[in-house]
């Protein structure tokens, strides 16, 4: 019971850090990528290709992924948002959709379909207590979380650069008004959502397996649990992670474990229906 | 050239395809193809006209492919199955829709993705009645009081018939104050309640409006293809349908029809690229988009200028 309980919360942290990537981009463009799963297997292979392919130090194959994962998120605000600014958004909403395709069968192509591991970036002893195991790679899991949302709360409100995130997220074009370089901003809100995915990456592919069809069930968590915890709300992403990762644990283990998947869209079909704007609430309303 | 003259060509060449075609395969084609072609229809009153994204189509047109087979395996009279099939989908449009069309555009997008999840999982899991993975064969054919068309050419007929009547029915909605309404959403959904438009009713009337066209489709393909399996359903196959609506022509009734056939083709022609064609798909879907959003039935109105278009 109590390994359960752990074992769906470190699940939850990883659906969590994949919402906080969502967020990063929803919450200065509105817009919610439908790829943000396949960035995060891109994230994962990225780091399999460093630490094992390549067979360098763990730590670097992360500094690499993140790297690269920046840049990838840059080429990917190029291609998939920019060319339809100001267009009607449910359009950038097909396109995050086509390029989530694009990545999938580039990845099949590159690595293959066997799913492949990697290893966790802390070693040591698993800690016990009370009959229940926390591994280590769990610990780093709360520990990532943890620093994550810190860092990220503290970009978006302490900094020079989060006011500006801020201000190009409520007003686009006020901002560009007032000298906001809105491009800039929106490019780094891209590379950090991108980068945060990746992180989700890596943090996954020690846990399950790594495989190229991975990011569709993922990516769809991290808009499910933004749903539960009010869409745009990062801790409430962070509670909602927490809330479906015990679900599905538990499921799995006393309902069904073929139908885990399944639990998710339950679960938002009836927040949507009972709470529409998640346990926090919404951080803003549908523009005019 | 005319748009009278142009459709009556489309018509003769559509009647006279069989004549000139003698290949099974092709003909089995362009049978899917039509069934496509309805399936995508119905996206079109959501999304074309409506503005929301529905991957859910393709789990309606299995669920009514689905039940379809299962009832006249189980011995039904085939004329009680499209009935079936309609209840059925009407039924888990009002489920998603009712939640989740009061809300912003991405809850249905996301909602149906889910929905079609799990219609995907009870057919692979539930194998005593769906037969899980490797489908269910020998699903009995159409026959209305023991009428039954025979062969592909037959059934070719019969398909295209419901396709034009489905096209009819979709150009006298589009022509009603519902349709307007459907219009009126997607521009603004803040401007539409402004001017007397209940534009969640106009949601749910068009999502439903769609799921019915999917669920009567996936009737006539179970029993006119006659096996059913639960890759023709999946999610693939509701980002292929989205595409089709796109490459064809958001809002177009030809588009979509020329859109669904186009696309029914185009992976049997370029098979030959693998694992590339679904990059180059992606990419192609994303071209589209940026480049010429009017999909093809812009291409065609470019050829074929006319005054008083209507969309």
């Amino acid at each position: 019971m109590g390994q359960l309980v752990v074992n769906g919360l470190a699940l939850g942290s990883i659906y969590a850090l994949v919402a906080l990537g969502l967020l990063m981009i929803f919450n200065t463009v509105q817009i919610v990528n439908f790829a943000q799963g396949q960035l995060l297997m891109l994230g994962a292979f990225i780091g399999i290709t460093g630490a094992v392919t390549h067979e360098l130090p763990i730590s670097l194959a992360w500094l690499a992924t993140i790297l690269a994962m920046a840049l990838i998120g840059v080429m990917f605000m190029l291609l998939v948002y920019f060319p339809l600014r100001g267009r009607p958004p449910f359009l950038v909403v097909l396109t995050t959709i086509a390029m989530g395709i694009v990545l999938e069968n580039l990845a099949l192509i590159i690595w293959g379909p066997l799913p492949v591991s990697l290893p966790s970036p802390v070693r040591g002893a698993p800690l016990r207590f009370a009959g229940v195991v926390v591994s280590m790679h769990q610990v780093a899991i709360f520990g990532t979380l943890a620093v994550i949302l810190l860092l990220q709360f503290l970009l978006l409100t302490k900094t020079r650069f989060g006011i500006l995130m801020q201000a190009t997220a409520q007003d686009l074009h006020t901002a560009r008004l007032v000298g906001i370089a809105v491009n800039r901003t929106i490019a780094v809100a891209f590379a950090l959502g991108a980068v945060l995915s990746g992180i989700a990456g890596l943090l996954v592919a020690p846990l399950f397996l790594a495989e190229p069809t991975m990011g569709g069930s993922l990516g769809l968590k991290g808009f499910v649990v933004s749903v539960i915890g009010g869409f745009g709300n990062l801790s409430g992403a962070v509670i909602g992670g927490m809330f479906l990762g015990l679900i599905e644990t538990f499921g799995a283990r006393y309902i069904s474990s073929d139908f885990r998947d399944a639990y998710a869209f339950i679960v938002m079909v009836a927040f949507l229906t009972a709470w529409p704007r998640g346990l926090l609430g919404e951080k803003a309303s549908e523009k005019v | 050239m005319n748009k009278t003259v142009a459709m009556a060509c489309a018509c003769l060449v559509a009647l006279a395809m069989p004549l000139a075609i003698r290949d099974d395969y092709i003909i089995q084609l362009v049978n899917i193809g039509i069934l496509n072609a309805i399936v995508v229809l119905g996206l079109n009153f959501v999304t074309g006209w409506t503005g929301q994204i529905n991957f859910g189509q393709a789990a309606f047109y299995g669920l009514g492919a689905y039940a379809t087979a299962i009832a006249t395996k189980a011995g039904l009279p085939w004329i009680v199955t499209p009935v079936l099939s309609v209840a059925l989908v009407l039924v888990a449009a009002l489920i998603l829709g009712l939640p989740t069309l009061r809300l912003r555009t991405y809850y249905l997008a996301m909602t149906t993705i889910g929905f079609g999840e799990i219609i995907r999982l009870i057919i692979v899991y539930w194998e005593p009645v769906t037969g899980g993975t490797s489908g269910l064969r020998a699903i009995p054919p159409i026959s209305v009081f023991g009428v039954s068309p025979h062969g592909l050419i037959q059934h070719y007929y019969l398909l295209l018939a419901t396709l034009a009547l489905a096209t009819l029915i979709a150009i006298r909605i589009r022509r009603s104050a519902l349709g307007r309404a459907m219009i009126a959403t997607r521009g603004s959904e803040i401007a539409a309640e402004q001017s007397g438009v209940d534009t969640t009713r106009t949601k749910l009337l068009a999502f439903m409006i769609g799921a019915v066209y999917a669920g009567l489709a996936g009737c006539l393909y179970a029993s006119s293809i006659r096996f059913v399996s639960p890759d023709s359903f999946s999610g693939v196959q509701a980002v292929l349908l989205m595409t089709m609506l796109i490459v064809g022509g958001m809002g177009s009734i030809t588009g979509s029809i020329a859109g669904a056939l186009a696309l029914t083709f185009l992976p049997e022609l370029l098979r030959f690229l693998g694992q590339w064609y679904l990059v180059l798909y992606g990419l192609g879907v994303i071209a589209v988009i940026v480049l010429m959003p009017g999909g093809l039935a812009s291409m065609m109105a470019m050829i074929a200028p006319r005054r008083g278009a209507q969309r």
